[in-house]
C-alpha cells in the first residue's frame, strides 16, 4: 500500500520586491488601469530577477476597487508578462490587507511544499475606479436581457426613470455604518485622546524618513519608474510642523474642537502597484537569487466595530498580541515595526491601546499593558502618510521594504534582525506578520 | 537620400487629408503630363515625442496593458503624418486618396519609450507596376533625438488601383490564386461598425473609408472598412505576450474587412526546445465566408532583409 508523502514544513523566504512609485489620484496614473500598473510592477520584478520564461508556482494579487471585467486581473497580468504562460494565478481581496494576505497565503503554500516559488502583489487605482450603473437600471437591463418579445422589451425599457441613469461611484464608506473610514478613525482617535500635534509629528516623520530613504537610494532595487514618476508623488520632503498645523480638520468635524484629523495626517487616495518574489530556500539558491528575509508567521484579525465596541481600524491591536504570544515573543524582541499609516491616528491609537493597562487586562486578557515600542524603530523609511496608500498595493510595499531593511541589518545580539508588520483594513479587519533577516 | 524637407512640427493629419483631396481635384484639372518618378527627398521632423494620453487609449483599445514602452501599432500611427506628407507632395506620382494598403514590414531595433525625444524621417521608394495599378513603398524611420541611433523602421506598401504609369514594368499574369482553406481558429474578433471610428480616434487616421458607410461610399466602397493597422496592432497586442527588445513583423492584406465583421484568427507560435519564443505566424479570415483577410509573422531578433 502506498501513502502520500508530503514534504512537511520548510521555510518561505523573500527574495525581493518591485513596485511602481505611488501617485496621487488624478496624477501621473490618472488613465492607467489596474492591469497597466500591475503589469508594470510585474515586468520590473521579472526583469530584476531574470524570471523571463520562468514558470512560477503561483501568482496571487488583487485590487480593492476592481472592474467586473477584471475578474482574472492577476492571470491577465501574468499572460501579459514575460513569465511562462504556464504560471497559474488567482485574484484575492481583503481590502487594505490584500497584499499582506497574498504574501502569507503563498508563503504557507511554499512552507507546505505545494509550490517552490510565488509572486504576491496588489494594485489599486482610485483614479480609474469602476463606476456602476444604478441598482434600478441594473435590474431593468437584466430583465431586458430575459425579455423575449419586442412588446416585453419595450415594456421593460419603459420602466427606466431619470434617477436610474445616475451612476454609482465606489466610496470608502462602511456599508453597515455609512461612515467613511476617516470618520470611523476620527471616533477612535478621539477615544484614545490622540493629540493633533502627535498626529502631525508622525506625518512629518513619515515624509522626512521616506525622503531620506530616497536620497540614500534605498528604493533603487525596490522600484521601477512608471509614467515618468520615479518617486511617490505624495512625498513632501519640505513638509514642516508649521505647514501641517495650518491644515483644517477634514474628519470628525462633528467633534468640534476635538477634531484633529487633517489632509496632512491622513493618507490620500493613491494609485499604484507592488509585487514581492517569494521562494523556498532551494529555489532561490538554484537561481543564485538573494534571500532577504524569512516569512516567519502571520495572523489575521477582526473587531466588532459596527456598534462602536472597537474602532474600525483596531483589529491589529488584537492580532499582534496573539501572533507574538504564539511565537513566544514580546514587542521588545523586534528591531523594526512597520505599522501601516492609514491615518496617523490609527498608528497612535494602536500604540496607545498596547500601552493601556486596562485594555491589556480587559480586552487582551493579559496581566497588564501589552507593551510599548521604541519609536525610533517605527516606520524608519517612511510609510503610507508620505508614500500614499493604493489599498491592495500597500502590503507588498511594506513586505519588500522591511525585508530589505532586515537583510541590511543582519544580526542583532546574536539573532537575526526581526520586524513586525501591521496593516489595518476596511470591515474592521487587519493582517499582521513577522519577518526575520537572512 | 541627400535632399530633404525638414518640418518644424508633426504635421496635422486632418490638414493632410484636406490637402490630398485638393491635390486630387487640382491634378485632374491641371496636370497635363503624369509624374513618372518619386520625389527624391525625405521628409523629416525632429524633437517629437509621443502623446501619453493617446498611447494609453491606443493600448487599451487593443486590449493590452499600457506600458512605458510604445506599442508597435502606436509607432506606426505616430510616424503616419510624416509618411503621409511624403504622399501629398505636389510631385508625388500617385493619388493618396483611395490608395490600398497592401502590406507592412516593421522592425524594432530598440524599445521606444513614451518619454523619448525622437526624430521621424520618411521617404518613398520602389515605384513599380502591379497587375491592377501601381504600387509604392513608404519607408518611415524613428531615430533618437540626435539621429544617431535607428530605433524603429516601418515599410508600408500601397497600391494605387487603376493608375498605370507609362514605362513601369508590370507583371503580365496575376499571381496564381491559391484556394484558402481556413485552419481551426485560435481567436475570434467581433468588430462593430464603430471599429474604424474608434481606431481613428486613437491613431489620428481619419481616412473617410474607415469612418462611416456614407464616407466610404463617397470613395467607391460599399461599406466602411477596418484600418489594416488596427488589425496589425491588435494581433501585436498579444503576439508575443511580452515583447523582446528587438523583433520584426510583417502583415499582408488580402481583402478589406468590411464592417461589421467577425474575424477568425489563427496564431501559431514557434519556440526553442526550452520554450523560449522565436516567432509566430498568423492568419485571419472572415468567419462566415472564409475569405482571407490577412496573414503575417512576428519574429524575435533582427530582420535579415532590408
Amino acid at each position: 500500500m502506498t501513502t502520500p508523502t508530503t514534504p512537511g514544513i520548510r521555510k518561505a523566504v523573500i527574495v525581493g520586491g518591485n513596485r511602481i512609485p505611488f501617485a496621487r489620484t488624478g496624477g501621473a496614473y490618472a488613465h492607467s488601469s489596474n492591469q497597466d500598473m500591475l503589469t508594470a510592477a510585474l515586468d520590473g520584478l521579472v526583469a530584476r530577477f531574470g524570471l523571463a520564461g520562468e514558470q512560477i508556482g503561483e501568482v496571487a494579487a488583487g485590487a480593492v476597487l476592481k472592474h467586473s471585467r477584471d475578474f482574472n486581473l492577476t492571470r491577465e497580468a501574468v499572460l501579459g508578462s514575460a513569465l511562462a504562460a504556464t504560471t497559474p494565478a488567482y485574484d484575492l481581496q481583503q481590502a487594505c490587507a490584500t497584499g499582506m494576505e497574498a504574501v502569507i497565503g503563498l508563503s504557507n503554500k511554499i512552507k507546505l511544499g505545494q509550490i517552490d516559488s510565488a509572486i504576491a502583489g496588489g494594485v489599486d487605482s482610485a483614479s480609474d475606479a469602476p463606476i456602476s450603473v444604478s441598482e434600478g437600471l441594473r435590474a431593468i437591463l437584466l430583465d431586458l436581457n430575459r425579455a423575449k418579445t419586442t412588446g416585453q422589451k419595450l415594456k421593460t425599457l419603459s420602466r427606466i426613470r431619470p434617477k436610474d441613469l445616475s451612476p454609482d461611484a465606489p466610496s470608502t464608506g462602511e456599508p453597515r455604518t455609512g461612515l467613511s473610514m476617516g470618520e470611523h478613525q476620527a471616533l477612535t482617535t478621539a477615544q484614545w485622546k490622540i493629540s493633533r500635534e502627535a498626529q502631525d509629528e508622525l506625518a512629518l516623520a513619515s515624509h522626512k524618513n521616506l525622503a531620506a530613504a530616497y536620497d540614500r537610494n534605498f528604493f533603487d532595487d525596490l522600484l521601477t519608474p512608471f509614467r515618468g514618476l520615479s518617486r511617490d508623488s505624495n512625498l513632501r520632503a519640505d513638509s514642516s510642523m508649521e505647514k501641517l498645523a495650518k491644515l483644517k480638520p477634514v474628519f470628525g468635524k462633528s467633534l468640534g474642537d476635538a477634531a484633529t484629523m487633517t489632509a496632512g495626517n491622513s493618507t490620500p487616495l493613491t494609485d499604484g502597484a507592488s509585487t514581492v518574489l517569494l521562494a523556498s530556500e532551494a529555489w532561490a539558491a538554484a537561481r543564485e537569487l538573494p534571500i532577504l528575509a524569512d516569512v516567519v508567521d502571520g495572523e489575521a484579525g477582526a473587531v466588532d466595530f459596527v456598534h462602536g465596541k472597537d474602532g474600525l481600524l483596531m483589529a491589529p491591536a488584537f492580532a499582534v498580541p496573539r501572533l507574538l504570544a504564539r511565537n513566544g515573543l514580546t514587542l521588545a524582541d523586534f528591531d523594526y515595526f512597520e505599522i501601516h499609516e492609514a491615518f496617523a491616528g490609527t498608528v497612535l491609537s494602536t500604540l496607545a491601546a498596547w500601552e493601556d493597562e486596562e485594555f491589556g487586562i480587559t480586552r487582551l486578557g493579559l496581566d497588564g499593558a501589552f507593551g510599548s515600542i521604541d519609536r525610533s524603530k517605527l516606520n524608519v523609511n517612511g510609510s503610507s502618510l508620505a508614500a500614499g496608500h493604493p489599498f491592495a498595493a500597500t502590503g507588498g510595499r511594506l513586505i519588500a521594504t522591511l525585508a530589505k531593511m532586515l537583510h541590511e541589518r543582519g544580526q542583532v545580539d546574536g539573532r537575526p534582525a526581526r520586524g513586525l508588520i501591521s496593516v489595518c483594513a476596511a470591515g474592521g479587519q487587519g493582517v499582521v506578520a513577522i519577518l526575520e533577516a537572512r | 537620400m541627400t535632399a530633404e524637407t525638414l518640418l518644424t512640427e508633426m504635421p496635422s493629419l486632418s490638414k493632410l487629408y484636406v490637402n490630398a483631396a485638393a491635390t486630387a481635384a487640382k491634378s485632374r484639372l491641371v496636370r497635363a503630363e503624369p509624374v513618372l518618378a518619386l520625389p527624391a527627398r525625405a521628409i523629416e521632423v525632429r524633437g517629437v515625442s509621443a502623446d501619453l494620453a493617446k498611447v494609453t487609449e491606443f493600448a487599451h483599445l487593443m486590449g493590452e496593458p499600457a506600458r512605458d514602452v510604445l506599442p508597435s501599432g502606436y509607432l506606426h500611427a505616430f510616424v503616419f503624418p510624416v509618411a503621409m506628407s511624403v504622399m501629398v507632395q505636389e510631385d508625388f506620382p500617385l493619388p493618396l486618396l483611395g490608395m490600398i494598403h497592401l502590406r507592412n514590414d516593421v522592425e524594432h531595433l530598440a524599445p521606444v519609450l513614451f518619454s523619448d525625444e525622437l526624430s521621424v524621417r520618411a521617404w518613398a521608394r520602389d515605384l513599380t507596376g502591379h497587375r491592377s495599378g501601381t504600387q509604392v513603398q513608404i519607408v518611415a524611420e524613428i531615430h533618437n533625438a540626435d539621429g544617431t541611433e535607428l530605433l524603429w523602421r516601418g515599410v508600408s506598401t500601397y497600391l494605387a488601383k487603376g493608375v498605370f504609369l507609362p514605362g513601369l514594368d508590370k507583371p503580365t499574369t496575376a499571381a496564381a490564386r491559391v484556394d484558402f482553406i481556413p485552419p481551426a481558429p485560435t481567436a475570434q474578433w467581433r468588430l462593430g461598425v464603430d471599429t474604424g471610428r474608434a481606431y481613428a480616434a486613437v491613431s489620428g487616421d481619419f481616412n473617410p473609408i474607415h469612418l462611416s458607410v456614407l464616407s466610404a461610399k463617397a470613395l467607391g466602397l460599399r461599406r466602411s472598412i477596418a484600418h489594416g493597422m488596427y488589425a496589425a496592432a491588435r494581433v501585436l497586442a498579444t503576439v508575443p505576450q511580452s515583447k523582446p527588445d528587438t523583433f520584426y513583423w510583417d502583415i499582408a492584406f488580402d481583402s478589406p474587412m468590411f464592417l461589421p465583421a467577425t474575424v477568425s484568427l489563427e496564431v501559431v507560435d514557434h519556440r526553442t526546445d526550452d520554450g523560449a519564443w522565436l516567432s509566430s505566424v498568423f492568419t485571419a479570415w472572415d468567419a462566415r465566408t472564409a475569405r482571407k483577410y490577412f496573414n503575417g509573422s512576428v519574429s524575435a531578433g533582427r530582420s535579415v532583409i532590408d
